[in-house]
């Protein structure tokens, strides 16, 4: 893997490239189509009576509450942290605290090599993809293998995901089988036919997974009553990477807690409708612990990694709710930028509206560039719509362009604040909408002048009306 | 036995803790709803497709919708199958093997396929590995996702429901829960009585990451059978 694109590339050039490629286009419309279509007919089997006469019922009642779970439990993050972590330690498992992504990954490489494994399984996992964990693991000699089917797609081309829950979404049959032949050895006889592509990833990942000594997930939930972690796998990928592998290693993301399991149940009813419509994903695999006397499988030990990387930063701010997010994917499908431009454009690791969120307020110590990532929308809100925990999106990202015009040039906000004095006056307005005119300001905005150039590039400028429309209504015509 | 802790716990928590005690921004466009009452758990998600008079009804449908193949059966005294069903899954089989999970109703149909000439292992990894079919029990099932419920130290491990091509799990009826609340809201009363893994399994293996069309069996069992037994030993 090479590491993600905030890499001195601009959002305008990799945006400019998404659109570019007619394909990609293609396969990530139908994608986001089919998903969002399924996520209303999951949602609308669910039910709620309102506590109060008049507050919202159904799915929309239970986003809300859900909203209210999520606000409740970052309320109590610290303490329920410490409350989980207790669980964990009191079942045997492991905690480590990790306040930055190079101290996640320094305690992963140490347990990787004190199990002497030379091969890592992995199951699908955006909070390692956000630490830069596979190529650690590779610094140290050691084989990295994804076993999510779209995550090993993405790993073979040596891409990142473009969607948080279907990684190669971006790509089609054609590419896919291409991609087996040339880079997994599969025969060159391997047809397109989706089924015979995953019986050959199946074939492919078993091997992997019987061999691995160690085993890496995300966590999708973290009880803190009980000390448990939830992953959620259609394909059992989260499964097998729990119970071959002699070592387990979670990287749990610090905000992803629920205090009991009431909000567990809640955010799970609504986790896999929002993601791909499905009642339940295929598995929800609750792991307290280590492997128990007398069972035949399991990991002998079990890693915690808490991992913070900025996220305490939002906490009580103006980001707060941010730190809600369960990572659905809904908001992605609904958004009219992401359908056009698929994920890798984002630059980062989280795509969509919440990356748009996630990039600027994560990323951006390290990549100062990341903050223009906030303008990849349109502020419709389709986002907020769709999301299960209602997260306010666009609300944030207005906040995150407000903070990044805050830091513009003087040379562009004395431009701004020119052009909002001209027209805020009729006199005034009436002389710069003169042919004339219009002509020298449309030539400033693309590029005569340096200021604006930046906001021209992309931009149409409207051509003016032969006649303008106070000279015909004086004229009476 | 205790697990061991890295890091500095204080430490990592102090940034979260100093934060919140500045008190919490509220988002004003979009104001958040009031917290609920102190101590009041979530409110329970209502599922539209649930018959509460027929689970029985209800659980077959769902599984159906998530391609899984839903028996109800009257299990014999010693807990054998009808044997007809037993033909069907001897005959899907052919000659491969099958892994049995640790539960004694597991065990009674593993009994039932060996006297048809199976050959029946008990589910280490490697047997699992090379079966065509798991036969399992459950310690729950949900009527509304049409889920089975798996508990690792009841079955002896996870390998029978995960490495072979087919799984057979049997469930008697009087475990039929109503919703996952059902289940789920009940596992924080006895955090020490929680297995090392419980899952529940909601239908066959899938995977959609190729143009998003569904195909079966990515990385689990490609076929799910539950059969619901009343009666039985």
């Amino acid at each position: 893997m090479t590491g993600h694109q905030l890499d001195g590339t601009t959002l305008r050039q990799r945006t400019a490239a998404a659109v570019a490629d007619e394909r990609l286009r293609a396969n990530v419309a139908r994608a986001v189509d089919r998903f969002a279509g399924h996520r209303l007919t999951g949602l609308a089997e669910l039910d709620h009576e309102p506590a109060v006469p008049g507050e919202p019922g159904g799915a929309d009642g239970l986003r809300r509450a859900a909203r209210a779970a999520k606000l409740q439990v970052l309320a109590d993050l610290p303490d329920l942290l410490e409350r989980f972590a207790d669980r964990v330690l009191a079942r045997g498992g492991h905690v480590c605290w990790a306040p930055t992504a190079a101290d996640a990954r320094r305690y992963i490489v140490e347990v990787v090599e004190a199990a002497g494994a030379t091969r890592v399984a992995k199951s699908k996992s955006m909070a390692t993809e956000e630490i830069d964990l596979n190529p650690a693991l590779e610094a140290a000699g050691k084989e990295v293998v994804e076993t999510d089917l779209g995550e090993w797609i993405v790993q073979l081309a040596g891409e990142t995901p473009s969607h948080i829950i279907a990684p190669a979404l971006h790509r089609d049959r054609h590419q896919i089988r291409d991609l087996f032949v040339d880079r997994a050895a599969a025969s060159p006889g391997l047809g397109t036919d989706p089924a015979e592509l995953v019986r050959f990833a199946r074939g492919r990942l078993r091997e992997v997974f019987l061999g691995a000594e160690v085993g890496i997930t995300g966590a999708n939930i973290a009880v803190a009553e009980t000390g448990s972690i939830v992953l959620v796998t259609n394909e059992g990928n989260g499964r097998l990477v729990t119970a071959l592998p002699r070592v387990h290693v979670a990287v749990l993301g610090m905000e992803r807690l629920a205090a009991d399991w009431a909000q567990a149940d809640l955010l799970l009813a609504l986790l896999a409708r929002s993601a791909t419509g499905q009642r339940l994903s295929s598995y929800t695999s609750i792991v307290t612990g280590a492997r128990a006397t007398g069972e035949a499988d399991g990991p002998d030990e079990l890693h915690v990694v808490i991992l913070d990387n900025g996220r305490s930063d939002l906490l009580a701010g103006e980001h707060h709710e941010m730190l809600g997010c369960i990572r659905c994917g809904a908001c992605l499908n609904v958004c009219p930028v992401y359908r056009q431009t698929g994920g890798h454009a984002y630059g980062w690791v989280y795509p969509g509206p919440m990356g748009a969120v996630l990039t600027p307020l994560l990323a951006g110590d390290e990549h100062p560039e990341a903050a223009e990532v906030a303008g990849a929308s349109t502020l419709c809100g389709a986002c907020m719509d769709a999301c299960p925990v209602q997260i306010p999106l666009q609300d944030l990202l207005l906040s995150l362009r407000r903070a990044k015009a805050a830091d513009a040039g003087r040379a562009e906000r004395a431009a701004w604040r020119a052009w909002s004095a001209a027209w805020s006056d009729g006199r005034r307005y009436a002389a710069t909408t003169r042919a004339a005119t219009w002509g020298r300001w449309a030539a400033s905005l693309t590029g005569h002048l340096p200021v604006g150039r930046g906001w021209a590039r992309g931009r149409t400028m409207p051509r003016p009306a032969a006649e303008r429309f106070r000279d015909r209504w004086r004229a009476g015509s | 036995m205790t697990g061991l802790e890295t890091g500095d716990r204080q430490g990592f928590l102090a940034p979260a803790r100093r934060r919140l005690a500045g008190g919490i921004a509220t988002n004003p466009v979009h104001p958040p709803p009031p917290a609920p009452a102190p101590g009041a758990p979530a409110p329970l998600p209502g599922y539209r497709n649930l018959d509460p008079d027929d689970l029985v009804a209800t659980f077959a449908a769902s599984l159906a919708e998530v391609d899984g193949t839903c028996h109800v059966v009257d299990a014999g005294p010693d807990g054998a199958l009808p044997g007809e069903l037993v033909d069907r899954i001897v005959g899907e089989l052919g000659d491969r093997s099958a892994v049995v999970s640790g539960e004694p109703a597991a065990r009674a149909v593993g009994r039932g396929l060996a006297a048809r000439g199976v050959t029946v292992h008990d589910a280490t990894v490697a047997h699992a590995a090379a079966a065509g079919l798991g036969i399992t029990g459950a310690v729950a099932a949900i009527a509304a996702t049409g889920s089975i419920v798996l508990d690792s130290r009841v079955a002896g491990g996870r390998s029978a429901s995960l490495l072979p091509d087919a799984h057979l799990c049997v469930v008697s009826v009087n475990s039929l829960r109503a919703t996952p609340a059902d289940v789920l809201r009940g596992l924080g009363s006895e955090p020490d009585a929680l297995p090392p893994s419980l899952v529940l399994v909601t239908g066959p293996s899938r995977t959609g990451d190729i143009e998003q069309l569904l195909t079966l069996g990515a990385h689990g069992p490609t076929a799910l059978r539950v059969v619901l037994v009343t009666g039985g030993p």
